[in-house]
């Protein structure tokens, strides 16, 4: 009887889902109610998780829990600690969660509010969840093992490398395009620039706290650290409205972009406990306060979804970024679907905390989930806007017009009417001087969440606080990623370079820090300033490029995935990991050729050289512009040989993996299976965990 | 009453200290009782020279995404 009740409860949900995803896809009347969004993600998750990764977990993978894990044979309390699977739940996910999922669907709305929900819903449940399950499972059972570690014993060395060689191109581009991000959400905003740059101060002042009065006393100082954040989202506004303060916070993109690499270099060259450590206690409280308070506030309200489904740029010819939703929907909401970046925190630290095998599934699984989730809520912030307001803040001048009533020409051409009037009053509300050509993602959805949030408390009177608090939320995260992954960098450079000359391997050596941070900041500053100083506004080929580099990480963790399955013996069941890659691959290689050889020049990099390079040739270009023309061909050049170089890198460990399939497949090589050999747990008599806080 | 008044507060309880692990408040604490620690194999380390030492390790490989 109970067993029926429980059919007949899922069963429920899933009707429950099914309509509403049916009222998504097909309403063409009233705008939709976002409750609609919120019921069609929470049921589909939740038939996801109980039947789809159930089969991951029993059929596919075969979890153990008699296994003992990393974290109970080498109990060290440093690395390998026994962790609660909540608390490790929300570790990971404080982790895997960052700006990508928030900028990405913000960025995909320009398509209709349709591709980019059903992708990141059915995304997530088939590919990003079964990636970030499946890497944290066969790290488990290898002792934590990296993916690149992975990578190189389970597929060959040079599998090895090329993944260790893609992680530092996708840190790169990754670094470059979330800095745009921050630069066009605080370009000409004294009030956002003076926020976000007091939390520099705040930040050491913890740092100073937590390693001399009180230390490792995290949760108090960040208590502190809070309460100062937001006193100074308050202040913000004081520094606005003062003349002399204002014109001191008012900066242009290349001063923003320059200071910007000033901070990643400090971040990596500073003691980690003075700077990078205490403003990453600060973003995770605040990142969680304001997803949660964003989810909370979605579902008061239940704004109307004012986007409609399918937007006339599905055609290619899109304002924000050019391109068909075939392929570049999938590369432009990337996190929020599915992360390549996720696999390292897979093979990082959560493997070594883990319990036990079977909570693999709920945090592997189960927290990508809530980050698919976090990416429907930022398309309904995107969406609840007039479409022409959205196309306004998100479109560069060079596509819309150089004068705000050309702007508003051109976007009430498109069908999505717009005053200007209506851009005026709004940046006079939120208490921005304009929010014209604030193309990035970061503005409109801060004008997205601020609605949502000012209807939920404070009104029209606290609209200017809430936008000022959203920019805050997302440059303070977009930061604390800048800062920790020029670190990794560093890191990074310093092992590669160390095998060239030894002396900068040496992790402690200052002149070795010094030089290995300038290099990465270098890589990762010279694309940010080539985005900024881009006529199409930067984030038509940055933001690509990133998509492209992380689906490519994504597609080398399936590939690892999908060998050790091959190995383990699981042939019938490859189809788990196989699909996704396989689907990763034709969308990061058709992107990649459409990016350098598309005869549109605002897809194709080479076609937008070659453009440019014929205005010089034929004298359109004035004298004093030249110099500064050819960079821009210089880097167009530059942005087709780097997508070049990452699809070789994707196809080449193709071949490689082929091979090993191959030799597998046809006996011709007993399959090595490189996991720790199996040790009995000594908890199985404490299965209910009250041992280790796992009740 | 009694009873809800106990369930509240045991879970208020478990809450804190999952916040506390979480945030890594509790991280000194854990490292005392782990039993690498406790076989007193080498030396303990002092809450400041821990908390160092966890943040350099934190800090050197990827802990924060995209």
């Amino acid at each position: 009887m109970k067993r029926v009740f429980v059919v007949v409860i899922w069963l429920g949900v899933a009707l429950l889902g099914a309509g509403a995803f049916g009222k998504i896809a097909f309403d063409r009347g009233e705008p939709l109610n976002a409750t609609w969004f919120v019921v069609a993600a929470v049921c589909c998750y939740l038939v996801a998780y109980r039947l789809y990764s159930a089969f991951v977990a029993a059929k596919v993978l075969a979890l153990d829990d008699t296994r003992a894990t990393p974290c109970e044979r080498h109990d060290d309390g440093r690395d390998f600690v026994p962790t609660n699977k909540w608390v490790l739940f929300g570790h990971h996910f404080a982790a895997i969660a960052g700006p990508g999922p928030l900028v990405g669907p913000t960025l995909a709305a320009q398509f209709g509010y349709l591709p980019g929900t059903l992708w990141l819903i059915a995304g997530a449940a088939f590919a990003g969840c079964v990636q970030d399950f499946v890497i944290l499972f066969c790290s488990i059972r290898r002792d934590g093992k990296s993916l690149g570690q992975m990578a190189r014993e389970e597929v060959s060395e040079r599998g090895g490398f090329i993944a260790q060689l893609a992680v530092l191109a996708i840190m790169t581009i990754l670094l470059a395009v979330i800095g745009l991000v921050v630069v066009n959400a605080l370009k000409s905003s004294p009030w956002a620039t003076f926020t976000l740059a007091m939390t520099i101060p705040i930040a050491l002042l913890l740092g100073l706290y937590l390693r001399f009065v009180r230390p490792g006393r995290v949760l108090e100082a960040s208590v502190m650290g809070v309460a100062l954040i937001l006193f100074v989202v308050v202040a913000g506004q004081w520094v606005a409205d003062s003349p002399s303060w204002s014109r001191v916070f008012t900066l242009s993109g290349v001063a923003l972009a320059f200071a910007i690499i000033v901070y990643g270099f400090a971040a990596s060259a500073l003691p980690v406990w003075l700077l990078l450590a205490p403003r990453d206690y600060l973003s995770a409280f605040i990142k969680a306060g304001a997803i949660f308070t964003l989810a909370a506030g979605i579902l008061f309200v239940r704004p109307q979804v004012l986007m409609p489904p399918l937007t006339r740029f599905v055609d290619g010819a899109g304002p924000v970024f050019a391109g068909k939703i075939f392929p570049f929907c999938f590369i432009t909401i990337a996190c929020g679907a599915i992360s390549g970046f996720h696999s390292l925190i897979s093979s990082g630290t959560t493997p070594k905390m883990i319990l036990r095998e079977s909570h693999a599934r709920f945090i592997g699984y189960g927290a990508m989930l809530l980050e698919s989730f976090v990416g429907v809520m930022a398309m309904v912030a995107a969406c609840a806007m007039p479409p022409g307001v959205y196309f306004a803040i998100n479109s560069p001048s060079s596509i819309v017009g150089g004068t705000e009533d050309a702007a508003s020409a051109t976007i009430s051409g498109w069908g999505y009417p717009l005053q200007t009037q209506t851009m005026t009053d709004l940046a006079h509300r939120v208490g921005e001087l304009t929010l014209w050509n604030r193309a990035g993602g970061a503005p409109s959805l801060a004008v997205g969440m601020a609605q949502i949030f000012s209807s939920t408390i404070g009104g029209e009177r606290l609209l200017s606080i809430w936008y000022h608090f959203a920019i805050m939320f997302e440059a303070l995260f977009i930061l604390t990623v800048l800062d920790a992954g020029t670190r990794v960098g560093r890191f990074m450079v310093q092992d590669l370079g160390g095998r060239v000359w030894k002396p900068l391997g040496r992790t402690g050596w200052m002149p070795g820090i010094l030089l290995s941070s300038a290099i990465i900041v270098a890589l990762w500053g010279y694309f940010l300033y080539q985005g900024v100083v881009d006529p199409l506004g930067g984030i038509n080929s940055l933001w690509p490029l990133f998509g492209i580099s992380n689906q490519l990480l994504a597609a080398v963790a399936l590939v690892v995935a999908t060998t050790i399955l091959m190995k383990m013996g699981r042939l019938r069941w490859i189809w788990v990991t196989l699909l996704p890659m396989a689907w990763l691959v034709i969308i990061t290689m058709t992107a990649s050729y459409q990016k350098i050889f598309d005869a549109n020049p605002r897809i194709g990099f080479l076609a937008y050289a070659n453009a440019m390079a014929a205005q010089i040739a034929a004298g359109k270009i004035p004298v004093e512009k030249i110099a500064e023309t050819q960079r821009l061909i210089f880097n167009q050049r530059l942005d087709a040989a780097v997508t070049g170089v990452l699809a070789a890198m994707i196809l080449v460990l193709i071949v490689e993996a082929l091979a090993q399939w191959y030799s597998i497949l046809s006996r011709r090589k007993e399959p090595a299976l490189h996991e720790s050999p199996y040790v009995a747990t000594r908890w199985a008599a404490d299965f209910s965990g009250a041992a280790h806080g796992d009740d | 009453m009694k009873h809800a008044a106990k369930t509240t507060s045991r879970f208020l309880r478990r809450f804190w200290r999952g916040l506390r692990e979480w945030c890594g408040d509790a991280a000194y604490e854990r490292y005392l009782h782990s039993p690498g620690t406790q076989a007193g194999s080498c030396r303990v380390l002092s809450a400041e020279e821990f908390y160092v030492e966890q943040l350099n390790r934190r800090y050197s490989r990827p802990n924060r995404c995209c």
